[in-house]
């Protein structure tokens, strides 16, 4: 009865045209932007499962990064749960750099040395790790390349005019830069997409690609440190409020059968 | 033995009735409240935006028993003090964010249906009104709180709004100072924002949402078909259209929390920095004061008034142009006086009006996310001008016009445009070839409304009859 009443619905078609428009619009805004080259990342799958990995991480990570790098997103007492082993095994082994065990990481070097050395204080890994993804992390430990105009004399692939020197020359070997004409915030320039071995180092490629797979490893799973536990518990939360909506939904099916299939309004106040 | 205890708490509970109004306050606000038994998807926003208000408030006083209000300690307080130190930091601090944005999400959709169902209308004009301030109050909280975990955005988005002040001529700078408590954002502001953020404001949000609540339950829900179910009473005088609030609401209401529980912990989990749009991934950075970042925008949920206010070639009438919009939401009660209440039966140019409102709205969200380029701000600017657009064009909409009234909008609505161009060009920001470019977007809107109006006048019928009582209900109606 009630559908007597209302009016016929109008065709939708105007207002599809409408959104059509408006929709094409938006995306010629969106792609109009200012152009910068950005060269490709290397994949990297990692693991964080895997206990050697993250092991030989937080060796490099704690005797090479933290001599500039502070840490500060952790302390020394959480590490040896994450890289499965003893806490008398990980003093031994990995250490805690003299500082007490419970103590946050923090830089081996003090404020007046780095100020001396580099002039800039070097980013917390923590938030450097939250920041960008595995990828790019990566692609950035992996891609140093030699460039004259910079102070340092290296530059980054992937971090253009970068202020950290290239710590891993003695391991990698230097490398040159693979350049291409590209843009840089919409103007031409000349941008390094890559890197080709330059000289030798104490380690062949594919041990460096996997040392810096390790810190990369590391380094994801301290900034990300509850990770596995969403990855635990998310199904159990979610499945639980999946579940709450199939049995909600089943009561409101229950009680609106009632209101939606009645033809006289059944309803009355009283009894 | 048992019914010695069931009488027992019957004296119990009657003893707190009679001095405490609540088994009459929940018979009639929940158990015989009338709701219109229609209501549709839409309608269950508002009821989920009170639950994220309660999970926000609880989430909150856990994060702020942790958290030190202080420029040296703030973002470690949050990163590692909340995050690693404390027990579930990470889980409350998440279920924080996300209900932040979650919140947004359920108030815009809220705003969006009381737009397209006339919820604004009489006599529910200081309802819409109240919900206005609750957003406006909701916006502060959310600025205020931003800036607490001390990140590099935090710290330069704080310094771009509280500088907003500064473009009030003479007294800008010393109001902006006072504010901050500092000549930049700083110690004393975190302190003013931290006392903001968890005491002043969620205290006059939970005061305007129960004034929004009374303002409802005396002038009783608007329904998608706009039909007035208090004008259609049965001879016990309960509408004839509608069914109590309890059980039928509360189970709907169960179910749609259930689903919003779903996506919400989805993100929670396995997603919590919502592709950088939940927690800008800038603000990993802790805050440096010597190191403007090279792109300051805000959140997801306040794009499109940043696009507004970049689009404008001036601060102050960028200003203006942002807090305008806001002036015109408020006043939608008077620009639109349509009798007809629900989008179902308006005419085909209304709808194409409104869904517009949202698309440039969305639209300038896209634009502000993208870089600051020049490109971007002539974008900004035209979108800008159809986002208000949509909103002065409502008046046309009122009755039907005559033809030479709809020539009559369609000339001013032009004339406006391009005078507004002409004058933002010669404030001189803006090259002559862009703004010439892409000046079609507001012209073409103007064009297209008022000209199919024009061109074919059925499309500004509303529907010839209205229904008297509703139409079909239930969720997915």
């Amino acid at each position: 009865m009630t559908k007597q009443n209302s009016p016929p619905r109008r065709h939708p078609i105007a207002l599809v045209l409408a959104a059509w428009l408006l929709a094409s619009f938006s995306a010629a805004a969106a792609w109009a932007s200012v152009a910068t080259t950005s060269p490709p990342l290397k994949p990297i799958t990692i693991n964080l499962q895997d206990k050697a990995a993250l092991r030989n991480g937080a060796l490099y990570t704690l005797h090479m990064c933290t001599a500039c790098h502070s840490l500060q997103g952790t302390r020394y007492s959480s590490l040896p749960a994450m890289l499965g082993m003893s806490e008398a095994r990980f003093k031994e082994i990995i250490g805690t750099n003299g500082h007490h065990y419970h103590d946050v990481i923090t830089s081996s070097m003090p404020p007046s040395v780095i100020d001396a050395f580099v002039k800039i204080l070097p980013m917390d890994l923590t938030y450097i790790a939250r920041r960008h993804s595995p990828a790019w992390l990566y692609t950035y430990l992996t891609s140093f390349y030699v460039d004259p105009s910079r102070p340092s004399g290296v530059n980054n692939v992937v971090f253009n005019n970068v202020a950290m020197p290239d710590v891993f020359a003695p391991l990698q070997g230097l490398q040159k830069p693979v350049m291409t004409e590209g843009l840089r915030y919409g103007s031409p320039a000349k941008v390094a997409i890559g890197v080709e071995p330059l000289t030798k180092g104490s380690m062949t490629q594919a041990q460096f690609d996997r040392t810096a797979r390790d810190i990369v490893t590391f380094l994801y799973a301290v900034a990300h440190s509850h990770e596995q536990e969403r990855w635990r518990l998310g199904p159990w939360i979610i499945g639980l409020f999946v579940l709450l909506s199939v049995l909600t939904y089943l009561i409101y099916r229950l009680y609106w059968r009632r209101v939606i299939t009645s033809e006289e309004r059944w309803w009355k106040v009283g009894k | 033995m048992n019914s010695k205890i069931r009488s027992w708490a019957r004296g119990v509970f009657g003893w707190f009735d009679d001095r405490l109004p609540i088994s009459s306050m929940w018979r009639s606000q929940v158990s015989r409240y009338p709701a219109p038994k229609n209501f549709n998807l839409w309608y269950i926003f508002g009821s989920l935006a009170l639950l994220v208000l309660v999970m926000q408030l609880a989430t909150g006083l856990f994060l702020a028993i942790h958290y030190q209000p202080n420029p040296h300690l703030a973002y470690w307080s949050v990163l590692r003090g909340i995050q690693q130190d404390s027990h579930w930091g990470w889980l409350i601090r998440d279920m924080h964010i996300v209900g932040a944005s979650a919140f947004f999400v359920l108030v815009y959709l809220h705003m969006y249906r009381g737009i397209m169902y006339g919820s604004y209308k009489k006599p529910r004009e200081l309802l819409w009104l109240v919900g206005i301030f609750i957003y406006l109050a909701l916006a502060a909280e959310a600025f205020l709180g931003y800036l607490l975990p001390w990140g590099q955005m935090s710290y330069w988005g704080s310094a771009v709004v509280t500088n907003f002040v500064t473009a009030v001529p003479v007294i800008g700078k010393p109001i902006a100072t006072w504010l901050r408590g500092s000549f930049v954002v700083d110690l004393p502001t975190l302190n003013r924002f931290f006392v903001f953020h968890v005491f002043l404001m969620p205290l006059l949000l939970l005061a305007l949402v129960l004034v929004h609540l009374i303002a409802l339950h005396h002038v009783g829900s608007n329904n998608p078909d706009g039909v007035e179910i208090h004008d259609n009473l049965n001879e016990t005088g309960w509408p004839r259209d509608a069914i109590p609030f309890h059980p039928y609401y509360t189970v709907k209401d169960l179910f749609a929390v259930s689903i919003f529980f779903v996506v919400f912990f989805w993100f929670v989990f396995y997603n919590p920095s919502g592709w950088g749009f939940l927690l800008d991934k800038l603000n990993y950075t802790p805050a440096n004061i010597l190191h403007t970042p090279a792109d300051i925008h805000p959140l997801w949920f306040f794009l499109p008034f940043y696009a507004m206010l970049r689009g404008v070639p001036d601060k102050l009438y960028g200003i203006m142009a942002f807090a305008g919009s806001f002036v015109l939401l408020a006043c939608l009660p008077i620009l639109d006086r349509n009798p007809v209440r629900s989008i179902r039966y308006r005419s085909v140019l209304y709808k194409v009006n409104i869904l517009s409102m949202a698309f440039s709205f969305l639209w300038l969200g896209l634009i502000a996310h993208g870089l600051a380029t020049e490109h971007n701000m002539v974008y900004g600017l035209h979108v800008t001008e159809v986002f208000y657009m949509t909103f002065l064009a409502l008046p046309f909409f009122n009755r039907e016009r005559p033809l030479r009234t709809k020539v009559i909008w369609l000339l001013a609505a032009e004339a406006l445009v391009w005078l507004v161009d002409l004058w933002m060009y010669s404030i001189h920001a803006h090259s002559w070839s862009l703004m010439l470019l892409t000046d079609w977007i507001p012209a073409l809107y103007a064009l297209l409304l008022f000209g199919l109006a024009i061109l074919f006048p059925a499309l500004t019928q509303d529907a010839a009859k209205l229904p008297e009582r509703l139409t079909a209900g239930g969720i997915f109606h």
